[in-house]
């Protein structure tokens, strides 16, 4: 397992849409996909519980809903699609439940990085999640994904139905404001 | 002009892609095993469908709807046809019954020239300064023999 999202494997893929061999298939994908998605959700969500429950519901509706999955959809675009709105719904849930309004989310993710068990003790990475936790939603998915992961604006622009242009200015324009804000 | 570069700063290639962040040792394949668990049952996904088969009303039911679908548009093209080219007419001149009438005199003074008042008439003639002299002229010209 790794942090680095898998190729799409055809064969997978096959199995999954065959009724007697998608489960098996189902747990295989879970065992690739786990890892790289539990990253983007923890990044998303600030805190290693919430990511885990966020990655269960992700599998959850992902199972539920494999009869949609029909292949038009790389496998993993599908996931990453699921996994970023649960994180969205989360965040959303949790916002109505603490009474925490959308311009105090961060101050609330920053509550969060500070309360998070699970850290190496790097304190400049931790400045940086600060600083990221600052930016709106939709572009910390852009800068999270574009930053720790390293992936193509063309991917991103599957997951995230947006266009490059708009991906390549969101996230320039969220470097900026971290550079601010880290150089303060 | 803008640079759309994405050039991280300084600090950001700095922290080198680091987001700092771990799991509890052994996290992710207890998790895919403990998943495997918790999948429930999918009966659309796992059980493999026997198509029952198609009756002849399901196999026709189609071509059906499309000719029905085809014999409104016609129904309705007509009807508008109808609608735009046959204006009321309200012209005597294709009334067949109405124009043998009014060409036949007597039917003129039966109906019309009776029901006019004499003394209108006289009315009239007076307005065009027509009097009695000259309808004593008349008749002895009338009841003179001819030259």
């Amino acid at each position: 397992m790794s942090r680095e999202i898998p190729q799409d494997n055809p064969v997978l893929i096959d199995r999954l849409r065959q009724p007697e061999s998608c489960r098996q298939a189902f747990n295989e994908v879970m065992r690739e996909y786990s890892e790289p998605l539990y990253w983007q959700i923890r990044r998303m969500v600030e805190n290693h519980d919430d990511a885990a429950d966020v990655l269960q519901n992700t599998f959850l509706k992902a199972w539920q809903n494999i009869e949609n999955f029909r292949g038009e959809a790389k496998l993993s675009t599908w996931l990453y699609k699921i996994a970023l709105n649960e994180s969205i719904t989360f965040l959303a849930r949790e916002r109505k439940r603490l009474s925490v309004s959308i311009d105090d989310e961060e101050t609330h993710l920053v509550n969060q990085i500070e309360a998070d068990e699970w850290v190496d003790g790097d304190e400049l990475a931790i400045r940086l999640r600060k600083a990221v936790a600052s930016l709106p939603e939709k572009q910390r998915m852009v800068f999270n994904m574009k930053y720790y992961d390293d992936m193509k604006y063309e991917r991103m622009s599957e997951i995230l139905g947006t266009s490059v242009g708009a991906l390549k200015a969101s996230y320039h324009l969220a470097v900026k404001k971290i550079e601010k804000i880290l150089g303060e | 002009m803008m640079d759309m570069k994405d050039k991280d700063s300084n600090i950001l290639d700095t922290i080198g892609h680091r987001d700092g962040m771990t799991v509890p040792e052994g996290f992710f394949e207890d998790f895919a095993r403990r998943m495997e668990g918790l999948l429930p049952e999918n009966p659309d996904a796992e059980q493999t469908r026997v198509l029952a088969p198609k009756t002849v009303w399901e196999r026709i039911r189609p071509f059906v709807y499309m000719a029905a679908m085809f014999a409104g548009i016609w129904c309705m093209l007509k009807m508008f046809t109808l609608m735009s080219t046959s204006p009321v007419d309200l012209s005597i001149d294709n009334n067949k019954i109405l124009t043998e009438a009014l060409s036949d005199d007597n039917f003129i003074y039966d109906n019309f020239i009776d029901e006019i008042n004499q003394n209108e008439i006289f009315d009239e003639m007076y307005d065009d300064s027509i009097g009695v002299d000259d309808f004593m002229e008349m008749d002895s010209l009338m009841q003179s023999p001819m030259n």
